[in-house]
């Protein structure tokens, strides 16, 4: 590929030196130090990772690299780009900068191109802005970029809007304009992590690529260890707005040297990809079901809109055992999981649960039915009314089956449950408001177990925490399935947890099952294509494993 | 094709609308001192003439039977006498309506030229003096009745400046109504005087939200200048919910051209409904409303197309 | 239990003692109260300390302009300007409050069961607000007032039946939100009632929203009541309000007798502002959505 667009006189060695950067940001409740004297650099042509989890500053310093930093923000120290001040520099200056001698890359492909402008428009545009070109020429130019990133028909589709686009398409277009201008430096924050798996492998591997053909340096800002093992070359852990560790990706994610780096590692779900099958006991096979789906199919919208979101998708959930329902975004996994609980009626097929049909059932006979249930659902936030207390929250399934229970005996069953899921009982007097969100979604799974279900339906329980918090919460269902004795409907996205804590899986696709099985036998030897393609997508957080997997991935597309 | 389903539903949709207005004002006609003979034939109406009138139309019949018919004779163009003035309603309202239409647009497009600018302005000095200034101004004068701002600006451009004349032009045709621009300049301000302060305000907080948006990030990372930033994207952005909000501010402004046009004695349809609340005419009233509901939702329903052109999100069907 | 690294919490400040502190930031908002109780004093408490006749004429104190006497001047038949005033606006005060809450609770009620049933039924009930809508508070108020004069209480009932329809929106809005919130959809999916939902769930959490929508209904009112008996069609002599005031003081002003108008002109305008100012303010405070 062409060299980069400006060769600077003098050779500079890298092409992001940060030194004792400062953070501060001034908020409603005070002043909150986000960054604390962080130093870091990236050479030409290598690739850094910047790992932590949420609250450790990874994405300020990606931010302050660019002169981004929110009106709120403080920031102190050295930063500097190709040769150029970046703290403290006029927004002139910046503007310069960005686009041109750095480019970013964002984590929501949604929101992040202009709904009301063309997707060529928008490329020819950061084009524009730091050369003078004539639009035509331009526009060409972003024709051949949208080549470039791997979008079929460019032609075509560069006088598409953002909304035609799917997600990975429009990560594609930002990265289009982020390379626009041949950048000495591209920061990559998250770009991958609102994506589904499959599309993930494809984005690193055309940022790859990218970085290989043009020498550039890359900031990559993750808190995913796979792609850390993937991509870098060289990775900083970064906790609470400190730098704790910083090595040759090998090193780090090998043989870490900090405690923090250690124990990050070790709280990642880890796919099992070459180890022989070792199927966990079979679940008791003549026991009947505890929920059912039979052929059930499911619609939205009516005429030419209609959404297929399940086409004759069949599962079962034994006693005692847990079932992952896996697939990507689109694939029906969450409208399966609310077809079992009842949320979303089926326009064909039957559901049951506990032997009976839930379609036909009403009125107290189903709420007496789903008194059995208990559910966790993704979001922490939304997972329980703010303005309930906790002891609240978690009572009100006592309140709504149980309305023989005194006062006294509710307060104590709450105390009961809570510390099943190793919160101390003393919490029930706080608000929501006050906890983290482990903490929010273990109460979350209290309240499920108050009235000792017979079904625990998670949907994407931990996908919102951070990973280390998501492993105690894992481990709290895992310990409680085995003492109290429930059957799990587990749905996630993420196959490594899958892996680790159901005993078979159903993957599905685009509405349908695409295959079910014992857990390790299907996704240790696939029977289907998609689901080989869906396992290989997803990194490991072990450099060389990755680098295996990658070769041998290449080898299979080409024979 | 697909424009087309959507236009016909939505066509569908202001019909029923429609319709629901003229069961209210079915109900109300119904609901007159004496019932609806009286109020066709007037107070002095003896009981022998109210009896054969209700004969004659059908009114000792059940009420959705009398529905239908009254739906059949407003089909028909027909909407009764009025009898103080002794003309057909219809054509009252269609010598008036067109120079309520001409005030109530030009309030309008004032409004909105000077809206539309003022609230990006105040959205990108936000929380300085200067919005702090007109966003009071704007509280002020939404929250001051039309007529008394009317009022204010009749004392002082015309009692104490001689600027401007206190009543508006005194044509009966839309073109009479254009000879005499500087009778028009104290009706239309007052007119658009509430809607400035209203749209300003929608504007600054739609320019905020879109401020905050990711696509800006993203523009400013590829190196735009906060200038094109705000006119390239920003502003068609905003725009969006400022039209959909226009669909529903139209029985406001007209609202506020019934108090303008009497205050300035404008012959138009205000003027006209204001006349007949006060001798009690009770079909140029019950015209009146019905004609009115129906702009406001021709009204409404255009709004929803400029907004389905300006946004093409809107047209498939997803925001 | 080894430890495990948390995230901080959402929220260290609880959610009421956050918008308390936000709303008394804003300057505006706090002005627009102390106006409101201002007016509620001068209204209700002043008559007591400044005592007028407003029911019988007095044809030798005519047409007074202000002075030591009349603070305020006189009228056209000899009342006391600025009692007239304070008694204005105890009228114009309690109608407007009393329309504007009437007209929320209407509208709540009619858009929390339209945005919760949803469906054909929230269509159809969604139709009847876009009627009502189309048709023009102003127009409508006349015409009812052709038929029959209301008395207070009546005017209230007549000006709320009109003015529900803005919060219905609002509310449906809300309640559309909440109810596919996850601690709903937990609610529904472990045998909870609709009951259960609205009462414990949804109508709670949409308070800050109704509030707001209150604040604005009353501001609303207080205008629509001027201008209701502007046109003189509101209360009835010798009672008056704010916008009688003005219909009466009409031709005067014309002719030079400026404390007949300006004196119920600002206070209308000023306690309208204030109630907008604080329906603002308790918007941001609250973080609720955009009114209409």
């Amino acid at each position: 590929m062409s060299a980069r667009v400006n060769v600077p006189e003098k050779v500079v060695e890298n092409v992001l030196e940060v030194e004792g950067l400062e953070v501060t940001f001034t908020t409603d409740t005070g002043d909150v130090p986000a960054v604390c004297d962080v130093a870091l650099h990236v050479r030409p042509g290598e690739t850094l990772a910047l790992v932590g989890e949420s609250g450790s500053g990874k994405s300020t310093v990606a931010l302050a690299a660019m002169g981004l930093l929110p009106g709120n923000a403080r920031a102190s120290g050295r930063v500097t780009v190709d040769g150029t001040e970046v703290v403290g520099a006029g927004e002139a200056e910046l503007a310069r900068l960005r686009g041109r001698t750095a480019s970013m890359v964002f984590q929501e492909p949604a929101t992040a191109l202009d709904p009301l402008t063309r997707v060529g428009a928008q490329i020819a545009e950061v084009i524009r802005n730091h050369r003078t070109v004539p639009r035509a020429e331009a526009a060409r130019e972003a024709v051949e970029l949208l080549r470039r990133v791997g979008i079929p028909e460019p032609e075509r589709r560069a006088s598409a809007f953002p909304f035609q686009l799917s997600g990975g398409q429009r990560q594609r277009v930002v990265i289009a304009m982020a390379i626009a201008n041949s950048p000495g430096l591209l920061i990559a924050d998250e770009p991958t992590t609102a994506l589904d798996v499959t599309v993930q492998a494809e984005i690193l591997d055309l940022l790859r690529g990218l970085a290989a053909d043009s020498g550039t340096g890359v900031l990559l800002v993750t808190h995913n260890m796979g792609v850390v093992a993937d991509f870098a070359d060289r990775v900083a852990v970064m906790l609470r707005g400190e730098v704790v560790e910083t090595g040759p990706v090998e090193e780090v994610l090998l043989r870490p040297g900090h405690e923090y780096t250690r124990r990050l590692l070790a709280a990642v779900p880890r796919l099992v990809v070459d180890e022989p099958a070792d199927d966990s006991a079979a679940p008791a096979e003549g026991a009947a079901p505890v929920v059912q789906l039979r052929d059930v199919s499911v619609h939205f919208g009516r005429g030419r809109r209609t959404v297929r979101a399940l086409q004759e998708v069949s599962l079962a959930v034994r006693p005692g055992e847990t079932v992952g329902l896996v697939g990507e975004s689109g694939s029906g996994k969450s409208t399966a999981a609310r077809v079992a609980l009842g949320l979303v009626p089926s326009a064909a097929g039957t559901v049951s649960l506990f032997g009976a049909d839930l379609g036909r059932t009403r009125g107290r006979a189903r709420r007496a039915l789903l008194s059995g249930v208990g559910v966790v659902l993704q979001d922490p936030v939304a997972s329980l009314d703010a303005r309930m207390s906790v002891g609240e929250c978690v009572a009100e399934p006592l309140r709504m089956h149980r309305r023989d229970m005194s006062g006294p005996e509710r307060r104590a069953r709450v105390a009961e449950v809570l510390e099943l899921v190793r919160l101390p009982k003393e919490l029930a007097g706080r608000g929501p408001r006050e906890l983290s969100g482990g903490q929010r979604q273990r109460v979350s799974l209290a309240r499920a177990l108050a009235l000792q279900p017979r079904l625990l339906v998670a949907d994407e329980p931990t996908s919102a925490l951070d990973v280390s918090v998501q492993q105690t919460v894992l481990e709290v269902i895992a310990e409680l399935q085995g003492e109290l004795g429930f059957a799990c409907l587990f749905v996630s996205h993420d196959l490594a947890v899958v892996q680790q804590f159901a005993q078979r899986v159903v993957v599905m696709r685009a509405g349908r099952v695409e295959e079910e099985g014992p857990t390790m036998t299907t996704l240790l030897r696939p029977e289907s294509d998609y689901t080989r393609r869906l396992i290989a997508s997803v990194p490991v957080p072990d450099p060389v494993a990755q680098r295996r997997r990658r070769a041998l991935s290449r080898t299979e597309a080409t024979a | 094709m697909e424009t087309l389903v959507y236009l016909a539903r939505r066509l569908a949709q202001a019909l029923v609308v429609i319709l629901i207005v003229t069961v209210v004002v079915f109900c109300l006609l119904h609901a007159l001192p004496g019932g609806p003979a009286r109020g066709i034939l007037g107070p002095q109406a003896t009981a022998q003439q109210i009896a054969a009138f209700n004969h004659e139309q059908g009114l000792d019949r059940p009420l959705p039977v009398q529905y239908v018919y009254y739906l059949g004779t407003l089909l028909h163009g027909d909407l009764g006498t009025s009898y103080t003035l002794n003309e057909a309603v219809s054509r009252l309202i269609e010598q008036r309506l067109p120079k309520t239409l001409v005030l109530t647009v030009l309030s309008a497009l004032v409004g909105l030229l000077l809206a539309i600018p003022l609230g990006m302005w105040q959205a990108v000095r936000r929380n300085k003096p200067a919005d702090y200034v007109i966003t009071t101004l704007s509280f002020v004068a939404y929250s001051t009745p039309v007529y008394f701002l009317g009022l204010v600006l009749v004392l002082v451009f015309t009692q104490t400046l001689r600027w401007f004349p206190s009543q508006a032009p005194q044509g009966d045709t839309v073109a009479q109504v254009f000879a005499d621009p500087a009778a028009l300049v104290l009706p239309v301000v007052t007119g658009a005087a509430s809607m400035v302060a209203v749209f300003s305000r929608y504007m600054r907080a739609a320019t905020l939200e879109n401020l905050s948006e990711d696509y800006v990030r993203t523009a400013r990372a590829g190196g735009a200048r906060q200038g094109a930033i705000l006119f390239r994207h920003v502003f068609r952005n905003s725009l969006t919910p400022v039209i959909a909000m226009l669909g529903y501010y139209v029985p406001v402004l007209f609202g506020g051209a019934l108090v303008v046009e009497q205050l300035f004695n404008y012959p138009g349809m205000g003027l006209l409904f204001w006349s007949a609340a006060q001798s009690s005419d009770y079909p140029v009233l019950l015209g009146c409303v019905l004609v009115i509901s129906v702009a406001t939702v021709v009204g409404t329903l255009l709004a929803d197309v400029v907004q389905r052109i300006v946004d093409p999100r809107v047209k498939a069907g997803r925001t | 239990m080894t430890a495990v690294l948390q995230t901080a919490p959402v929220e260290a400040v609880a959610g009421y003692r956050l918008s308390l502190r936000r709303f008394t930031r804003n300057k505006l908002a706090v002005a627009g109260l102390s106006v409101v109780v201002l007016f509620l004093l001068f209204c209700f408490v002043g008559p007591l300390l400044y005592s007028t006749d407003q029911t019988h004429t007095d044809l030798t104190q005519v047409n007074l302009g202000p002075g030591a006497a009349h603070w305020l001047g006189t009228d056209a038949v000899g009342h006391d300007e600025l009692g007239r005033l304070m008694y204005g606006g105890r009228v114009s005060l309690l109608v407007g409050l009393a329309a504007g809450l009437l007209a929320t609770v209407i509208g709540t009620l009619w858009g929390a069961a339209a945005g919760y049933a949803g469906g054909w039924v929230d269509a159809v009930m969604m139709r009847v607000v876009d009627a009502g809508i189309a048709i023009p508070a102003l127009f409508i108020l006349l015409v009812v007032s052709a038929i029959t004069t209301p008395d207070t209480l009546g005017l209230i009932v007549v000006l709320g039946l009109v003015s529900w329809l803005v919060p219905s929106r609002l509310v449906r809005a809300e309640t559309l939100t909440l109810k596919s919130r996850d601690y709903v959809l937990t609610l529904r999916a472990t045998g909870g009632t609709h009951g259960r939902a609205i009462t414990r769930h949804i109508l709670p959490n949409s308070v800050s929203t109704i509030v707001v929508a209150a604040t604005f209904q009353i501001a609303d009112a207080i205008l629509l009541v001027a201008y209701v008996s502007y046109l003189g069609l509101g209360v009835q002599p010798p009672k008056t309000d704010w916008g009688g005031m003005l219909s009466a003081g009409l031709t005067a002003a014309y002719s030079g007798r400026w404390w007949l108008i300006v004196p119920p002109g600002l206070a209308i305008i000023l306690v309208v502002c204030a109630f907008n100012a604080i329906g603002d303010g308790l918007r941001d405070a609250f973080d609720v959505r955009g009114r209409g």
